[in-house]
């Protein structure tokens, strides 16, 4: 699998475009991570799959790659270990029964080992769950003095279109 | 033979109420030492972004996650506590765990203390908290008053730098006149605290709104439900010429908060305070030395004036290495700052101070019951300081009588106690719930924000049983005693947290929040009251290990918090309190230590 389909497949998968993934500045090591564990004949695979269906239409797209990734045995947990750490910067181990059918992961001594890790403070920071909850990674991105007492912006984007003078 | 090196004090523990002593002696020309077990790595601004690092990358994200084990000067972890079959001691951590009930709470061992992971919350002690033996008819009576205490307070919140409004905190506007506290005197009219109150969340705003005109009945008598913002020793607007100090090794940084919603396990700007600070005051005096890595093991008494005469303490020069060597300093005053448990422990070792029997003895702490469920709309969860207000309403009256007290502590992050959300629960919503890409996105953004808790800090009484002591068959690695623990909870206490998930149940009835609460049988802080279940959690409040009362026999320390035992050793910290009651302690504690610091100077200069 290639960086850009890499980028391309993990778009879809975390609901954030490809700029913003791109923004975040961890995509890549997030790449190293999944190409140093999981084996590069899996990953081929994954890429080929998504290939073939990336350019269906939003509905068809969603059951084609629920059909062909997420239930698929191999590939499921392998996509969803790629969504996880967009959204939760950590690696989770691969499933032990996935290691016994498809392909131990590499363990040698190398950078990173498939055991739960997070992936860098750089990673915690951009994790994609913190933005998904409409806040910011405990402990870093600030957002200043006070803020906690504004109203959440979604309430306030809705009362600014139901009163659209003020 | 080397000579001992004499200082005017020696204190053990380079925490806040070391720092306190520290810096109070040290700016009256005493020379003093400070004995510190743990490593000094947050002195510097760059060692204290390590801590930063650790937190990051630690997968365990609790109070201690940034602040590294260290074999040479163990703490206790979150991650430790387990049920305790009976007979067979808890051994999984630095505590041994003798129960029946697990000791839930931890503390830190490194320079600055536990204040490195404290949330900030600086509660004064309601006038009849200091007596609920005579009011109430349990528990213990202090052999002060708060009137006593007052001035200490206002001196503790100036050196903290606590931001509030003393025409909220003396809770005047709430309809329960058990729970006022006077603030204003003949000699101080005008007090304020030294910062404006940190802004309220929206959360606490909506809530107030919610719960307005609200009562339970406790007891058979109706009580107020009042929401009042937490004063905190978070740095915000100044008053008057108050500057509010920075970072150590960074002032600029932490001037005010930012709003990193970090404040437990650390703050990344030091915008709330640390013990770091005040111990930085203490050193700039110019009489203060700090020694790290110094482990105080044994205090030795001379038997012609029952003076502590030495201190002992094995110094290492790394964590990361069991070798060490023995040092021995005498002090004309010694102080013991090395926390509750700490301080019982090295007096038991040492076989000092204990003629009462009772080191190690009432040792308390707030069981924290929460309650968590989802508001019917965005409160903005996971935002801002972990706390910004509270519902101190029922934190007094006549219900004391029948049940314990408690203070109600409304969450800003969402369900991160209970359940370690976000981060620890989006792997549900992927493996589980099967969602991902926008359905995902939607889902957190639907949820998330509407993610609620209450904490409910329930007091608990003083007992002889429930307590810390030393047994040769535990030691850690430099060969010092680990604490044993016997630990329970009592119905007094028990009936507390049921009264308090009654009040629960109809705040969230009122306000219809959807309830998530759930306490089962596998949790190591299960306990059941009238056939029912609750849950507790460790509040990270060891209080009550030398107690001070009005004698010898009934106590350890006097109300000068002096050993009644050996005249130049004084005892501080949370310690010293006979009763928990239902504040934070360590805004109580910190003017306990400013009291003591007189005492001490009173001392050195007769």
């Amino acid at each position: 699998m290639n960086l850009g389909d890499f980028y391309q497949l993990s778009a879809i998968l975390t609901g954030y475009d490809e700029a913003r993934l791109q923004g975040s500045g961890v995509g890549e090591t997030y790449y190293e991570v999944l190409t140093t564990l999981i084996p590069s004949h899996i990953l081929t695979q994954l890429q080929d799959t998504f290939c073939t269906i990336e350019a269906l239409p939003k509905k068809a797209l969603d059951s084609e790659l629920r059909k062909q990734i997420l239930a698929n045995a191999m590939l499921g947990p392998v996509a969803r270990n790629i969504l996880k750490m967009w959204y939760t910067s950590i690696w989770y181990p691969m499933p032990t029964a996935w290691s016994k059918i498809y392909a131990v992961p590499n363990q040698s001594e190398q950078k990173y080992q498939d055991v739960e890790f997070i992936i860098s403070d750089d990673a915690y920071i951009q994790g994609l769950a913190w933005e998904a909850v409409h806040s910011h990674p405990m402990g870093a991105k600030q957002p200043g003095y006070a803020t906690w007492s504004f109203t959440p912006h979604d309430i306030a984007s809705a009362t600014a279109k139901r009163n659209p003078a003020k | 033979m080397k000579q001992c090196e004499h200082f005017d004090v020696v204190i053990v523990g380079g925490g806040i109420s070391g720092g306190i002593m520290a810096q109070q002696l040290g700016a009256e020309g005493k020379r003093v030492l400070v004995l510190e077990a743990g490593a000094d790595t947050g002195k510097t601004f760059s060692g204290y972004q390590k801590y930063m690092s650790t937190f990051f990358t630690n997968l365990i994200k609790i109070p201690n996650s940034p602040f590294p084990q260290n074999l040479n000067a163990p703490q206790p972890l979150v991650t430790d506590v387990s049920k305790i079959a009976e007979g067979k001691p808890s051994t999984n951590g630095y505590f041994v765990q003798r129960g029946p009930l697990p000791f839930s709470s931890t503390y830190t061992r490194a320079l600055g203390g536990t204040t490195l992971h404290w949330l900030g919350t600086c509660l004064r002690m309601l006038p009849e908290d200091f007596k609920i033996k005579t009011h109430f008819g349990h528990g213990l009576d202090w052999p002060i008053n708060y009137d006593d205490l007052k001035p200490y307070y206002e001196k503790a919140e100036f050196g903290i730098g606590v931001a509030g409004d003393a025409d909220e905190q003396n809770y005047h506007n709430i309809d329960n006149p058990a729970v006022h506290i006077p603030f204003k005197s003949d000699s101080s009219q005008d007090y304020d605290y030294p910062m404006e109150k940190i802004p309220q969340s929206y959360l606490d705003n909506e809530m107030h709104k919610g719960l307005e005109g609200m009562t339970v009945n406790l007891s058979g008598k109706d009580y107020p439900v009042d929401v009042v913002s937490t004063p905190q020793g978070r740095n915000g607007m100044p008053r008057g010429n108050f500057r509010p100090r920075g970072a150590v090794g960074n002032p600029d940084l932490g001037q005010r908060c930012e709003g990193n919603s970090n404040c437990v396990p650390i703050c990344p700007v030091q915008a709330k305070y640390n013990a770091l600070k005040t111990l930085d005051d203490a050193i700039a005096t110019g009489n203060v030395e700090i020694r790290s890595q110094s482990v105080a093991f044994n205090l030795e008494v001379d038997p012609s004036t029952n003076q502590i005469s030495k201190v002992h303490y094995k110094k290492y020069q790394s964590p990361d290495s069991p070798d060490y060597h023995c040092e021995t300093v005498s002090g004309t005053v010694v102080v013991l700052a090395s926390h509750a448990v700490e301080n019982a422990k090295l007096m038991l070792a040492s076989n000092v101070g204990n003629s009462s029997g009772l080191v190690g003895c009432n040792l308390m702490d707030h069981p924290t019951m929460l309650t968590w469920g989802l508001m019917p709309e965005n409160i903005g969860a996971f935002r801002g300081p972990g706390s910004t207000s509270g519902i101190p309403s029922l934190r007094g009256g006549e219900f004391r009588k029948d049940h314990a007290a408690f203070r109600i502590e409304i969450g800003n992050w969402g369900w991160n106690w209970p359940t370690g959300a976000p981060i620890a629960t989006v792997p549900d919503l992927i493996d589980e719930k099967n969602l991902y890409g926008e359905q995902l996105k939607a889902h957190i953004a639907a949820t998330y924000p509407r993610m609620f808790r209450f904490g409910f800090l329930v007091e608990q009484l003083p007992s002889v049983n429930n307590r810390v002591t030393i047994d040769p068959a535990y030691k850690d690695r430099l060969g010092n005693y680990r604490p044993v623990i016997d630990y329970d909870v009592n119905d007094y206490t028990r009936a507390g947290m049921a009264a308090a998930k009654r009040v629960s149940d109809q705040i969230f009835q009122r306000l219809g929040v959807e309830q998530y609460t759930q306490y089962d049988e596998s949790q190591p802080g299960y306990v059941t009251y009238q056939g029912e279940g609750y849950s507790y959690n460790g509040a990270g409040h060891l209080v009550g290990t030398h107690i001070m009362g009005s004698s010898k026999e009934n106590s350890v320390v006097n109300a000068n918090q002096q050993s009644w035992d050996h005249p130049n050793l004084y005892l501080v910290g949370c310690g010293n309190m006979p009763t928990i009651s239902t504040s934070n302690p360590t805004l109580t504690m910190a003017a306990l230590t400013y009291w003591a610091a007189d005492n001490v100077k009173k001392a050195l200069q007769n």
